[in-house]
C-alpha cells in the first residue's frame, strides 16, 4: 500500500465531534479497516477530542481553539494523530479505574474516569508527547 | 453536527427512553434531560431503547451512571438490543453487571 497523509483542522467545540468521526471514518475506509476497528478508533478520539474541548482550552481560557487531526496510512497502520495547543494534559496521569472499581455496582461508582479508559483501551497502541507547545495524542490502529 | 433523538414514553410503572442516533457529549444533555425529567416519577423499571444507537461514548455511559444513582438499587435498568459495539463498550467499562438485556420490551 502506498503511503498518504492528510490533514483537516476542527474548531474545539462540541459540535465539531461528529465532523471529526466523519473524518475518520473516512479514512478507516480508504485504508480498509474493518467496521470494528473503525468504531474502536472513532469512540478513542472521541474521548480525547471531548477532554480537549471540555478541559484543556476550557482551562488556558482559549475560546478559538483548533484541533489538528492527522491521519496516515502507511506500512499497515493507520496513524490517527490530533494536536493541540490546550494546557499540557497527559491522559497517563489520569489513575484508571481498576477491575474491582469495574465490577462494582453503579450505585457505588465514581462517575468519570471512564473516557481515557475507552481511548486506551479502543486502540492497537496509544501514545502522548508535548513538544512545541503542543499536545500530541497518537492513535495507532494495524490493519 | 451529530445527530441523535431521544423520545420518551411512561407505560405502567416503567419509564421507556428511546435513543437514535450519535450519542456523544455534545448530545449526553439531551439524554440527560429525559433522564432527570423521568426520576420524580418513581419508575419501577427504567428501559432504555438504544436498537438504533449507533454510538455512544463515555459522556453517556455517565448519564446512565447517574440515572442508577438516582433511581436506586431496586430499580431494574433495562437496555434493549444494543448493537455490538455498544454491547463491547459496557464490557470493558463493567456497565454489562447491572443492566439487564432484552430483545424486545415489553418481553
Amino acid at each position: 500500500m502506498e503511503a498518504s497523509t492528510k490533514s483537516q483542522k476542527f474548531c474545539a467545540n462540541l459540535d465539531s465531534l461528529g465532523p471529526i468521526r466523519e473524518f475518520l471514518t473516512d479514512s478507516a475506509k480508504l485504508a480498509g479497516l474493518d467496521k470494528s476497528k473503525t468504531y474502536k478508533l472513532c469512540l478513542a478520539v472521541d474521548e480525547i477530542a471531548t477532554n480537549i474541548i471540555n478541559y484543556g482550552y476550557l482551562r488556558s481560557g482559549v475560546e478559538n481553539g483548533i484541533i489538528d487531526i492527522t491521519i496516515q496510512i502507511a506500512d499497515y497502520q493507520l496513524i490517527a494523530k490530533l494536536e493541540d495547543t490546550a494546557t499540557p494534559f497527559n491522559p497517563f496521569d489520569r489513575k484508571m479505574p481498576n477491575d474491582e472499581e469495574l465490577s462494582r455496582p453503579l450505585e457505588e461508582r465514581q462517575i468519570g474516569g471512564l473516557g481515557i479508559m475507552l481511548a486506551k483501551e479502543n486502540v492497537d497502541e496509544f501514545n502522548y508527547k508535548y513538544q512545541n507547545g503542543k499536545n500530541h495524542n497518537i492513535f495507532i490502529m494495524n490493519l | 453536527m451529530s445527530t441523535f433523538s431521544v423520545k420518551t414514553d411512561i407505560s405502567n410503572n416503567a419509564a421507556i427512553i428511546t435513543l437514535e442516533g450519535n450519542l456523544d457529549s455534545s448530545t449526553a444533555p439531551q439524554f440527560h434531560e429525559a433522564v432527570q425529567k423521568v426520576i420524580p416519577l418513581n419508575p419501577q423499571e427504567l428501559v432504555l431503547d438504544v436498537e438504533k444507537l449507533d454510538f455512544m461514548a463515555s459522556a453517556g455511559l455517565r448519564v446512565i451512571i447517574f440515572a442508577k444513582q438516582k433511581l436506586g438499587s431496586s430499580v431494574k435498568l433495562i437496555l434493549v438490543k444494543p448493537q455490538y459495539q455498544l454491547l463491547e463498550t459496557l464490557k470493558m467499562t463493567g456497565l454489562l453487571f447491572s443492566v439487564t438485556l432484552v430483545d424486545h420490551y415489553p418481553e
